[in-house]
């Protein structure tokens, strides 16, 4: 079932354009996770469906009703921010309370829905308190009961764990993936953390400059991305481009990347391939691994010229006749700079790309 | 050696001020409080030491019973209408409305302008053959009557009035800045929440600007306690002694009626005065430092 619709979707500010075309199917009990770089437009796509902001053109659907025209309050949304925004004037409990008694329901309901709440949260013994005598996390915790009191048909979540340190963020993002699979509320979450969107999301969009550039699980995006945006904005450290040239011969593909030549057999091929295309290989780092002598695997020997140590792994840049072709590598493999070494090739991992429009060919 | 030499230099270069704000800030109000002491008449004479006997005939005194008064009855007007129509108008200026520059800029000028001018300004509109009286007569009303400065019992109204024309906009300009200092996910959380504008200023944003209040209340306060050309310009105290003030009490006693005695006494009240504002401010404002 289709929970929210939303339909050819602009937005501009005079003449800047904020958002293009933006179209999305999301179905009932989903995760999105609205990722991409600041500026790409990505909160103002969750303003527009919260209605904080009017659209220029297109339409917006929520539970089957057209609610383009409608406010805030009457979508049927609850929603959390990076600044938590919570009326620092009143206690957590009022806090929870208010939107409900703005709504007319009675106050014997309401105390029961706001007690059940912040247990499950973790903040009944903070109801009393103020805002401004709450950490960080426990400011969230508290946003994030604000908006599940009001039990709306959707979550949205404007980069909610941006203001927390980074163990704190770790420990808050899985709290809120429980919290998504206990209530079973269709979430929509941006943000601009890939590590958060991987996690949490079902479906991931990917957005730069107002365009959506790709739609997909967290796998498929990662594994198998549209566009080399998306290949080198996905995964740390980035992923490695190396220019190639399409040669077939003998009735298979290869890519020629300067002397070394690389076997495109199991590639899925979206366009025909061509001889002598120049295209842009992509290679993650996860497929770039010390050889175990298998068979299978396309193996070269390659010389390190760069070591990181990140503690549970090493990040290697080895040399590939003159290019740097970074690989993860486990820590306890013993490994020196300028030693040459077999490495091997997930080719299964492969992308390529156009040079110029920059697609998944 | 070389930051030593930069302590002394910086004590040396601020150590005259330090003297200047020494000898004629806290030596003055100390050669005031002893002079409130004595009986002195046109000039200072400490030979004659009367203890708190001038106190109690300040407070003996009639006029300054009234003038005393007068300050709290006009500070209490003049602070509620001056946080109301301050508030209110910052509050309208804060829908985003357009020509914001223009509307604030008229709320704001009369500040630029001193009370003196104010006084005289407010004299003429609110004088029958001058102002908004005859004016108002010439459209043919002619049973309007304003006659604030000639009643002994409405004349704190045109103290009122005009000291709010004056200070109104800094009021409007404090709350302005203290609404556009909230942040604006507070509005969005409270649009979600479905919560009526007015009542997200009731209860979130005008509790949110408790600090401005405390401001704009000292402030005015301060302004109300020293309040003296306003007086003389618009109403020289009168009609008889009605509409006086603590500081035109002084005033008149030290240079027109030579009792500097009891002129010295009703300044050391008035400092008192002062003094019982600002410290609960000062120290309410360290504590949330802290």
């Amino acid at each position: 079932m289709i929970d929210i619709r939303v339909v050819d979707c602009h937005k501009s500010y005079g003449q800047v354009r904020i958002l293009r075309d933006i179209s999305l199917d999301i179905e009932r009990g989903e995760f999105i996770v609205l990722l991409g770089p600041s500026g790409c437009g990505k909160s103002t796509l969750l303003h527009i469906i919260a209605g904080l902001e009017p659209l220029t053109s297109g339409s917006i659907e929520i539970g089957g009703r057209d609610v383009t025209d409608l406010e805030p309050k009457d979508r049927d949304i609850a929603m959390v921010f990076q600044s938590y925004a919570l009326y620092p004037t009143m206690s957590v409990r009022a806090n929870m309370e208010f939107g409900l008694r703005m709504r007319g329901r009675p106050l014997a309901e309401i105390r029961a829905v706001v007690e059940e709440k912040a247990k499950m949260l973790g903040i009944d013994h903070l109801l009393d308190r103020r805002p401004s005598q709450l950490s960080g996390g426990q400011r969230q915790r508290v946003a994030i009961g604000r908006a599940v009191v009001r039990e709306p048909r959707v979550f949205l979540f404007d980069e909610p764990l941006s203001n927390l340190d980074a163990k704190l963020r770790g420990s808050m993002r899985t709290e809120i993936k429980k919290l998504h699979r206990r209530l079973g509320t269709t979430v929509i979450y941006v943000t601009h953390d890939q590590l958060e969107a991987m996690t949490l999301a079902t479906r991931l969009v990917v957005m730069k400059a107002g365009v959506m550039q790709q739609v997909g699980t967290p796998d498929e995006v990662y594994h198998r991305p549209l566009n080399r945006f998306t290949a080198d904005f996905l995964g740390s450290p980035g992923m490695n481009f190396l220019d190639a040239v399409l040669r077939l011969a003998e009735g298979r593909v290869w890519a020629e990347v300067g002397r070394t030549v690389i076997p495109l057999d199991r590639y899925a091929f979206i366009e025909r391939p061509v001889d002598g295309r120049p295209v842009v290989l992509g290679l993650r780092p996860d497929s770039i691994r010390p050889a175990d002598g298998a068979e299978a695997a396309f193996t070269l020997d390659l010389k390190a010229t760069l070591i990181e140590h990140t503690g549970s792994e090493n990040h290697v840049v080895f040399d590939l006749d003159g290019r740097e072709v970074t690989g993860k590598f486990p820590a306890e493999f013993g490994l020196e700079v300028g030693r040459t070494l077999p490495v091997a090739f997930d080719l299964a991992r492969l992308s390529l790309f156009d040079t110029e429009t920059e697609l998944r060919i | 050696m070389r930051l030593r030499i930069r302590r002394f230099i910086s004590q040396l270069v601020l150590s005259p001020s330090l003297a200047l704000v020494a000898v004629f800030l806290y030596g003055f109000i100390g050669w005031t409080v002893a002079v409130s002491t004595t009986a002195s008449k046109a000039s200072p004479r400490f030979d004659r030491f009367v203890g708190l006997e001038q106190y109690v005939r300040l407070f003996d005194t009639p006029r300054w019973n009234v003038a005393f008064s007068n300050m709290f009855l006009f500070g209490f007007l003049f602070l509620v209408v001056t946080i109301g129509f301050g508030l209110l108008i910052a509050v309208l200026i804060d829908q985003r409305i357009r020509f914001e520059g223009v509307f604030r800029s008229i709320v704001m000028y009369p500040m630029a302008m001193s009370f003196v001018v104010t006084g005289v300004v407010w004299q003429w509109l609110l004088s029958p053959t001058l102002g908004i009286q005859s004016l108002v007569a010439g459209w043919g009303f002619t049973g309007f009557h304003i006659d604030w400065l000639t009643n002994p019992s409405t004349v704190i109204w045109a103290l009122v009035v005009a000291a709010f024309w004056q200070g109104c906009g800094l009021a409007m300009a404090l709350f302005l800045a203290g609404l556009r200092g909230i942040d604006e996910d507070i509005w969005k959380a409270a649009a979600v929440d479905g919560i009526p504008a007015w009542r997200v200023y009731l209860h979130i944003v005008v509790p949110m600007l408790a600090p401005v209040f405390l401001t704009v209340i000292v402030l005015q306060s301060l302004a109300i306690v020293r309040a003296f050309d306003l007086v003389v310009a618009l109403t020289n105290g009168g009609p008889g002694v009605s509409s006086d003030l603590p500081s035109v009490f002084m005033f008149d006693m030290a240079f027109r009626r030579a009792n500097l005695g009891l002129s010295a006494a009703s300044a050391v009240v008035m400092l008192g005065t002062v003094l019982a504002i600002l410290v609960p401010y000062l120290y309410v404002e360290s504590r949330e430092r802290r």
